[in-house]
C-alpha cells in the first residue's frame, strides 16, 4: 500500500496499546513516516512528558490535556469567563466528578475540533494505554447516558459519530510477541470492533527479537550454549504469540524489531520499519 | 538474614502495595509475594484493580475472577486467595452499609447518575479501590493483603482517593447539593449561585438536578463515608502497609519509575523496596565487547554464537547501568530502599510454577542491594 494512502483514509488515527509495548514510540514513527511521505501531520499527545520526534517540514506535534481540553471548549462556547472563575474556584475537580468520563470526552472534542479546522491531512493520537483505551472511546457514549442534553450531550454525539466513522478514525493497535499483551490486546480490539463499532487498522507487533541462525549446540561452550539456547527459546515463545495473535483475530501484522536506542533515533529506525511493512501491505 | 529482605516483607507487612508501569511484570511480582507469604504460613489476598484481568492470566485462572476472593491451590502451609476489584459491588456493599434504612440504599442505588458513577468514572475506580483494600484488610480471613496497583501514570490516585472524597464531601458546593434548605439551590448563598450557574450551563440543567438528587440521596450517608475514606488513609499511611517500586530495566519503564518514587516522596510514604523485574540473563563472565572481538575472529556456527551471545550481553550491561543509575537517585529520596532484582523467563509468565519460580528468585535473588 502506498505510505500517503496509508495515513490519509481516516483523518484521526489513534494509536493503542498497553504499557510496556513501545506505543509511544510507535505513535511517534508513524508521525514521521506519515510527514515523510508528504502528508501534513499533526500527532497529539495526551500527556506532557512525550517522545523527542525527528523533525519534520509536514509535522506539527501537540500535547493536549483535559484541563487545556476544558478551557479550549468553554472558549468555544463563549464562556472565557466561566473557565477562569472554575479554574480560580478550584472546582474543575468538581465538575469533572459529576460528569464521569468528562475529561476523556474533553480531549477527544479537542482531537474533533483539529480535525474539523483541518489542522492537517491527517492526526496521529498517541493514545491512552489499552485498558484505559476502552474507556476513553467508551466515555462519550456513557456520559450521553448520564448527560442527555447541554453542550456536553452535544459533544459527546459529535464525538461518537467521528469515532465511529471509518473515513474519519481508526485504531491502530501496538502489541508486542509475547503471550499477556497478545491476549489483552485481542481482547481490546474484539471489544473497539464490537461493543464500540470502531474500525481498526493493521496491527503492529513491536520489539520483536531478531532470527536466530539453526545450529549444532553441542561443539557449543557453556555460555555460547546457554546464550543460544535462550535466545532460541525466547524466539519459539515468539512464533507461538504471534500465531496465537493470528487465531484470535484476522487483522493483519505489521513487525517491528526491537532496538537497543531510545528517543528520537528509535523514532528514526521504527520509522523507516514501518514504512516498509505500510508498503507491503495488500 | 536482613530485616530488609522481600521474605521479611511478607512475613510482616500486613498490606503490600506493588505499583509500577505496565509491562514491567508488576502483576506477576504481586502475585508471587502472595506466594512468598503463603510459604511463610500466612493467609494471604491479592488483589488486582486492573481491568484487563492480568492477574487471572498470570496464575493460570481462566474463570473470570470476580470481587468474591477465590484460592488459589498452591502446596505452601499458609492460603494463597485473588480477587478483582469489582467497582459497582464494591460501590453497592458501602452503600448498603452506610445507608441508614434499606429503603434509602436502593433509592441511591436506583439514581441513574449513581450508576453511571459507579461503572464508568475512573475516580470511582479509585476510590473503590481503597476502599475494597480497607475491607479485605479488616476481613478475617486473611493475614496479609498484596495490592497490585493499575498500570496507569496515576495508580498512586488511589492513595489519595479517600482524603480526596472528604475534601470533596465538604465542599461548600456539594453541601449546598446535600442541603439546600429552604427554597432549595435557588437560595443557594451568594457565593455559591453564580458557579452552580456556571456548572450547570456546561452540563446542563438535567445533569446538575441528577446530581442533586443523587447528593440528597447520600445525604446522611456522607459522615460515615468520610470517616471510613479517613480511615482507609490512615491505613495506607500506617506502618503495617509497605510499598514495592516495580520495574523493568528499559528506559521508559525507569523513567515511570522515577515518576512513582517522585510520587512516593510527595505523598510522604517511606518507600523500602525495588524489584527490578525482567533483568536480562548474563551468561558467562565476558564483556559483550569481548565477545564481539572473538566473533569477527571466528567463522561459521561460531562466530554466529559469539555475536548471539554478545547482543544478550549488551542487554545485561545496559540493564545493569540502568538499573544502578536508577537505584543512585532513588536512594537520594529514600537512602535504605532494598533493591532485589529478578531474572527474565525466556518465555511468558502464566502458570502458577512459574509464578513459584518468580517467588524463589524473589526470596533468594540472584543479586540484591
Amino acid at each position: 500500500m502506498e505510505l500517503h494512502h496509508f495515513f490519509t483514509t481516516q483523518r484521526v488515527l489513534i494509536v493503542a496499546g498497553k504499557g510496556g509495548v513501545g506505543k509511544s514510540a510507535v505513535a511517534a514513527a508513524l508521525a514521521l513516516a506519515s510527514a515523510r511521505s508528504g502528508v501534513r501531520t499533526l500527532l497529539v499527545s495526551l500527556h506532557s512528558e512525550s517522545i523527542e520526534v525527528p523533525a519534520n517540514e509536514h509535522l506539527e506535534h501537540v500535547t493536549v490535556t483535559p484541563g487545556g481540553a476544558l478551557s479550549d471548549f468553554l472558549s468555544s462556547k463563549g464562556m472565557g469567563l466561566l473557565s477562569r472563575q472554575l479554574a480560580r474556584s478550584g472546582i474543575v475537580e468538581l465538575v469533572a466528578t459529576t460528569a464521569p468520563g468528562l475529561d476523556d470526552l474533553l480531549v477527544l472534542g479537542r482531537i474533533k475540533a483539529y480535525e474539523k479546522d483541518k489542522r492537517a491531512d491527517v492526526i496521529i493520537v498517541d493514545g491512552p494505554a489499552a485498558g484505559h483505551a476502552i474507556d476513553f472511546v467508551r466515555a462519550p457514549a456513557q456520559l450521553k447516558r448520564a448527560i442527555p442534553t447541554g453542550p456536553i450531550g452535544q459533544q459527546s454525539d459529535e464525538v461518537i459519530t467521528m469515532l465511529t466513522d471509518p473515513n474519519r478514525c481508526k485504531i491502530l493497535m501496538v502489541t508486542t510477541a509475547a503471550m499477556t499483551p497478545v491476549m489483552e490486546s485481542a481482547e481490546v480490539i474484539h471489544e473497539l470492533q464490537h461493543t464500540l463499532g470502531m474500525t481498526l487498522l493493521p496491527i503492529v507487533v513491536n520489539k520483536c527479537e531478531r532470527d536466530v541462525p539453526e545450529m549444532s549446540v553441542t561443539t557449543l561452550e557453556a555460555p555460547l550454549r546457554d546464550a543460544y539456547e535462550y535466545a532460541s527459546s525466547r524466539l519459539h515463545a515468539q512464533h507461538t504469540a504471534l500465531t496465537t495473535l493470528n487465531e484470535l483475530t484476522p487483522l493483519e501484522h505489521m513487525l517491528t524489531h526491537r532496538y537497543v536506542t531510545e528517543g528520537a533515533d528509535l523514532v528514526e529506525s521504527l520509522a523507516s520499519e514501518l514504512a516498509t511493512r505500510i508498503q507491503e501491505l495488500s | 538474614m536482613s530485616n530488609a529482605t522481600v521474605e521479611h516483607m511478607c512475613q510482616s507487612a500486613r498490606v503490600i502495595v506493588t505499583c509500577g508501569t505496565g509491562g514491567v511484570g508488576k502483576t506477576s511480582i504481586a502475585a508471587a509475594l502472595g506466594v512468598i507469604a503463603a510459604t511463610a504460613g500466612r493467609r494471604v489476598v491479592v488483589i488486582t484493580i486492573d481491568p484487563a484481568k492480568r492477574l487471572a492470566d498470570a496464575i493460570g485462572l481462566t474463570d473470570t475472577l470476580g470481587n468474591e476472593p477465590e484460592q488459589v491451590l498452591i502446596s505452601a502451609p499458609g492460603e494463597m486467595w485473588v480477587t478483582m476489584l469489582d467497582v459497582r459491588e464494591t460501590f453497592d456493599n458501602l452503600v448498603r452499609s452506610a445507608a441508614p434504612t434499606p429503603q434509602r440504599a436502593t433509592e441511591m442505588m436506583e439514581n441513574s447518575f449513581y450508576r453511571s458513577l459507579s461503572r464508568s468514572l475512573s475516580g470511582t475506580r479509585d476510590y473503590m479501590a481503597a476502599e475494597r483494600l480497607y475491607e479485605l484488610y479488616n476481613d478475617d480471613r486473611f493475614d496479609v493483603v498484596i495490592v497490585d496497583t493499575p498500570p496507569s501514570r496515576n495508580a498512586l490516585d488511589f492513595l489519595e482517593s479517600p482524603e480526596r472524597l472528604a475534601r470533596f464531601l465538604k465542599h461548600p458546593i456539594v453541601r449546598v447539593l446535600i442541603a439546600p434548605g429552604r427554597g432549595g439551590l435557588r437560595f443557594a448563598s451568594a457565593a455559591i449561585t453564580p458557579v452552580l450557574k456556571a456548572i450547570s450551563s456546561v452540563v446542563g440543567s438535567d445533569a446538575l438536578s441528577g446530581v442533586a438528587s443523587f447528593l440528597r440521596a447520600f445525604d446522611g450517608m456522607e459522615k460515615e463515608f468520610t470517616q471510613r475514606a479517613l480511615a482507609v488513609a490512615r491505613t495506607l499511611r500506617s506502618d503495617d502497609t509497605r510499598f514495592v517500586v516495580v520495574t523493568a530495566p528499559s528506559p521508559d519503564a525507569l523513567g515511570e519509575a522515577d515518576h512513582f518514587v517522585g510520587e512516593l516522596s510527595r505523598l510522604k510514604i517511606d518507600l523500602q523496596y525495588v524489584v527490578a523485574n525482567r533483568m536480562p540473563p548474563r551468561f558467562g563472565d565476558t564483556s559483550s565487547t569481548d565477545q564481539m572481538n572473538f566473533a569477527r575472529n571466528a567463522t561459521g556456527d561460531l562466530a554466529a554464537a559469539h555475536t548471539i551471545l554478545a547482543s544478550l550481553l549488551v542487554d545485561a550491561e545496559r540493564a545493569e547501568t540502568g538499573i544502578e543509575e536508577f537505584i543512585g537517585r532513588t536512594r537520594a529520596k529514600f537512602p535504605a530502599v532494598h533493591l532485589t532484582a529478578v531474572t527474565e523467563f525466556p518465555t511468558d509468565i502464566h502458570s502458577i510454577e512459574a509464578i513459584s519460580a518468580l517467588a524463589e528468585q524473589l526470596a533468594a535473588p540472584s543479586w540484591s542491594k
